[in-house]
């Protein structure tokens, strides 16, 4: 798996509770990304069996059905995984070195 | 909200316009799915302004087409096949816009070389937009305007030369060939419905 931001920010999300059924506007605002880039990276965890789908039956006559996600057990391991992975890299990523301050090299 | 009615349906017009680009097998759910957050998005009381709701759904609907051109996309790959007539299309393209450049250099009072390097530019652009973007909506339109203009090319150097009958024949050619696209379209439009 290739760990971008955006899939970060959607795993975090899933993370924070993972028992909770997800819809894709309530991750949209966790994750803060618009549905272009949500949906294709939900379909894409759902390819990869990390994620599974599901309908919810309308509480009222005339709402709309909702799909929801929610991390399958191995969704939650690679996603707890991946995430650590990625919080050690930026924490071991080398400085970025600064440009020298005028008349500092000699 | 006052209009709630109007902006749900502009929206499900929205999704209903991307999801149509999708594959037939998940169109039909790619739709309930988006077209579900549409009211919940207009009634989230996590934004106060009924505006600011009305914006986000407009642009939750339509950002979907961003969603289609990268989850659909991977449907519509085009074959090595076709790759290689596109890239071949591509060179001739570009040897015809640099012969009617050279024309243009030759005599730039005649007006029909400009008529021919748009329509070089046009049958240059087809082969592009499809290798850029498989499955490229635009090529339809490029196709339709390219053939429109070697017709409307032919019949000037007909206008030109009334005896030769190359040009009314190519230019009926032409017109044959934007016939066969509209039939073909309209029968794939039926087997559709």
């Amino acid at each position: 798996m290739r760990m971008t931001g955006p899939l970060e920010r959607v795993l975090g999300a899933f993370l924070a509770d993972v028992v909770a059924p997800r819809y894709g506007y309530d991750l949209m605002k966790e994750a803060r990304l618009p549905s272009g880039t949500l949906y294709p990276l939900l379909a894409r965890l759902e390819r990869q069996k990390l994620v599974v789908s599901a309908w919810d039956t309308p509480q009222q006559v005339g709402q709309r059905p909702r799909k929801y996600y929610q991390l399958t057990g191995e969704g939650i391991r690679i996603a707890r995984l991946e995430i650590a992975q990625a919080s050690s890299r930026r924490h071991h990523a080398p400085a970025v070195a600064g440009r020298p301050a005028p008349g500092s090299m000699g | 909200m006052k209009a709630e009615r109007q902006l749900l349906r502009l929206g499900d017009y929205l999704v209903g316009r991307a999801c149509r680009r999708l594959p037939r097998d998940i169109r039909a759910e790619r739709y309930r799915e988006w077209a579900g957050e549409l009211p919940v998005i207009l009634h989230d009381h996590q934004i106060r302004s009924a505006p600011r709701r009305a914006i986000r759904m407009l642009a939750y609907a339509a950002d979907t087409f961003r969603a289609v051109a990268l989850t659909g996309g991977a449907a519509r790959r085009t074959s090595p096949a076709m790759t290689a007539v596109l890239r071949s299309l591509l060179l001739a393209g570009v040897a015809l816009v640099g012969w009617d450049i050279w024309n243009i250099v030759q005599a730039p009072g005649h007006p029909l070389n400009y008529l021919q390097l748009a329509w070089g530019l046009l049958l240059l652009a087809y082969p592009v937009s499809m290798l850029a973007r498989s499955g490229s909506r635009a090529g339809t339109p490029i196709i339709v305007t390219g053939t429109l203009l070697g017709v409307a090319v032919n019949l000037w150097e007909a206008a030109q030369a009334p005896g030769d009958w190359v040009n009314y024949g190519a230019a009926a050619l032409l017109a044959f060939l934007l016939f066969v696209l509209w039939a073909a379209r309209r029968r794939a439009h039926a087997r559709q419905a």
